[in-house]
């Protein structure tokens, strides 16, 4: 509080002050576990001549009942509090002493969680070989009420020397963290998370791991879908593979998925292989496909072991040919779309009658329709005859 | 010997460098009102609450009266104790994109500083002598760390309110000379 009004002395050099020291809150900082019991005072300096008894509690805001208190002495008011929960920020929780009409007399900060438990399911994976990113989970959820650290750890499986990684994200891949450079390739790395907070530590297992096993590339590039020939049900799908892929000697085998357009279901074709080219059969005439690729480095060496498969490819559409007309030659319609024919003959005067006479179709309704059915019979027996406007 | 058209020349770009500062200042404004919230809300209640009124001195404002020199000093002097203030809070707070919106914040005051110091320069005043760095700080509970992590804020506001019309004035006098 000192500082905080040395602050203000520097800011307004003739301003008059009042001095602060309301109430002192004991105890400070405290950190404690879920479940446990709290015992905080509140103690009126003697200067606000005000009595314990006008003191209430409250915390995170919300007023604590007047059954949890004890006037421990006329200037002290205490306040128990049992089976505490987690925090509700990280930043701690406020218990508050105030005075009559709410005013705040002071406060503590409480940080309320749970030792940490062993972090879980570390998952790693390296792109084209050259990094390791690896995610994780907390071992238990009262440790994400107070602030825990977590640290990934790592070392070649035959030195001693342990290494620390320091690129965590903040973003929404919380519990990750990214070695960019210096992977050994060709031997094991042991892994693991450290995971400590004010009540405790937790150790997770030990991932073993080659970096070889474990390596994703981006999508296949440059995906086109075409239609072959006239087929009416078949599509032929191309890619590139992925340009990595060269600097590190890996065979790839791709997977490709298509849907139709107003679908959600994919079907995949997993027998692609190494090719980069595919041929899609089965398919309905007339129809929009949405098509993806992706890549799956396979070991090297004669070893068929597989990586990690790729991010899929931004999809790509693809039309297979409509049925041709001849198809509907034997078709009973033959009716009706004359009768159609009839019709749009019938509107494409009736527009360019109302283009000339009616000055545009601000006016349009059935009534300037049935003007012009009317116009249409008298010009077939007096064709000079000129109608007036009708602007309905 | 100045001439008169140096001495409108300099004056209209005087008056476009207030311009400038006049609009920083009330980015900065909206800026800060965006954080604030976020920050009293990672504070928690009853930090965020409506009329939350943690102890604080009081004080008195001698503002009106205080001529161009005097006001830009004013500013200047506040802006450098609330620029460290925040680049604090920003340290202290474990919240990490907070962390970033209050860096990038710091910024903006960091030019904001720039400005005013640039402006009394051309208008021939003095700047202040830099104080010496107050790390005036004892162990501070994070309760009271807290509360001072809102006046700052509080504080900060009503500085940008109140810079946003001295600048306004400063252009309004310039003009008339």
């Amino acid at each position: 509080m000192l500082s905080f009004i040395c602050l203000l002395i520097l800011l307004v050099p003739h301003a008059l002050f009042t001095s602060t020291h309301v109430a002192v809150i004991y105890p400070q900082d405290q950190v404690l576990r879920i479940g446990s019991t709290l015992m905080a005072t509140c103690t009126l300096s003697p200067e606000l001549g005000l009595h314990a008894n006008k003191l209430y509690w409250t915390m995170n805001g919300m007023r604590l009942s007047s059954s949890t208190y004890d006037m421990v002495s006329p200037d002290t008011l205490s306040v128990t509090l049992h089976h505490l929960n987690g925090s509700q920020q990280k930043s701690g929780d406020n218990l508050v002493c105030h005075g009559a009409d709410g005013l705040v007399l002071g406060g503590s900060c409480l940080y309320v969680g749970m030792p940490p438990e062993k972090p879980v399911n570390l998952t790693c994976w390296s792109r084209n070989a050259k990094d390791l990113s690896c995610k994780w989970s907390p071992g238990g959820p009262g440790e994400t009420h107070i602030r825990t650290k977590y640290t990934l750890k790592y070392k070649l499986r035959w030195y001693s020397r342990e290494k620390e990684c320091d690129t965590y994200s903040s973003g929404k891949q919380r519990y990750s963290c990214h070695i960019p450079r210096n992977l050994a390739l060709f031997t094991p790395y042991e892994i693991w998370v450290e995971a400590t907070n004010e009540l405790g530590s937790a150790t997770s297992d030990i991932t073993t791991l080659d970096i070889l096993d474990v390596v994703t590339t981006d999508p296949p590039a440059n995906v086109q879908v075409g239609r072959v020939g006239d087929l009416e049900d078949q599509l032929t799908v191309r890619w590139a593979s992925p340009p990595e892929l060269r600097d590190i000697l890996f065979q790839a085998k791709y997977q490709i998925r298509y849907r139709l357009e107003d679908s959600t279901e994919w079907k995949v074709v997993d027998d692609v292989g190494n090719q980069t080219s595919c041929r899609l059969a089965g398919l309905q005439p007339g129809t929009v496909y949405f098509v993806q690729v992706r890549c799956n480095p396979v070991g090297i060496y004669g070893s068929r072991k597989a990586g990690i498969w790729s991010n899929w490819s931004h999809p790509t559409a693809a039309s297979t040919p409509t049925p041709s007309e001849r198809l509907q030659s034997g078709s009973c319609e033959s009716k009706p779309s004359e009768h159609n024919s009839t019709l749009r003959r019938e509107l494409k005067q009736f527009f360019g009658w109302v283009r000339k006479h009616a000055y545009g179709c601000s006016g349009m309704s059935i009534k300037l329709y049935d003007q012009w059915r009317v116009w249409l019979q008298k010009s077939h027996r007096t064709r000079n005859q000129i109608l007036h406007d009708d602007n309905s | 010997m100045v001439t008169a058209m140096d001495s409108s020349h300099s004056l209209a770009s005087e008056r476009s460098s207030i311009e400038s500062t006049y609009e920083l200042t009330k980015y900065l404004e909206y800026q800060l009102k965006e954080i604030k919230d976020v920050y009293l809300t990672y504070l928690g209640p009853p930090f965020n609450e409506k009329d939350f009124s943690p102890p604080a001195a009081t004080r008195l404002e001698l503002w009106h009266g205080l001529e161009n020199q005097a006001r830009l000093a004013q500013n200047q002097k506040a802006y450098s104790v609330l620029l460290a203030a925040v680049r604090e809070l920003a340290r202290s707070t474990l919240c990490p994109s907070l962390k970033t919106s209050l860096l990038h914040f710091c910024t903006g005051l960091d030019g904001l500083l720039g400005s005013i110091s640039a402006l009394m320069t051309t208008l021939g005043y003095t700047l202040p002598p830099s104080s010496a760095n107050m790390r005036m700080r004892p162990t501070m509970n994070d309760f009271a760390r807290k509360v001072e992590g809102f006046w700052i804020l509080r504080e900060l506001q009503s500085w940008l309110w109140r810079s946003a019309k001295d600048f306004n004035r400063l252009k309004k006098r310039l003009r008339a000379h």
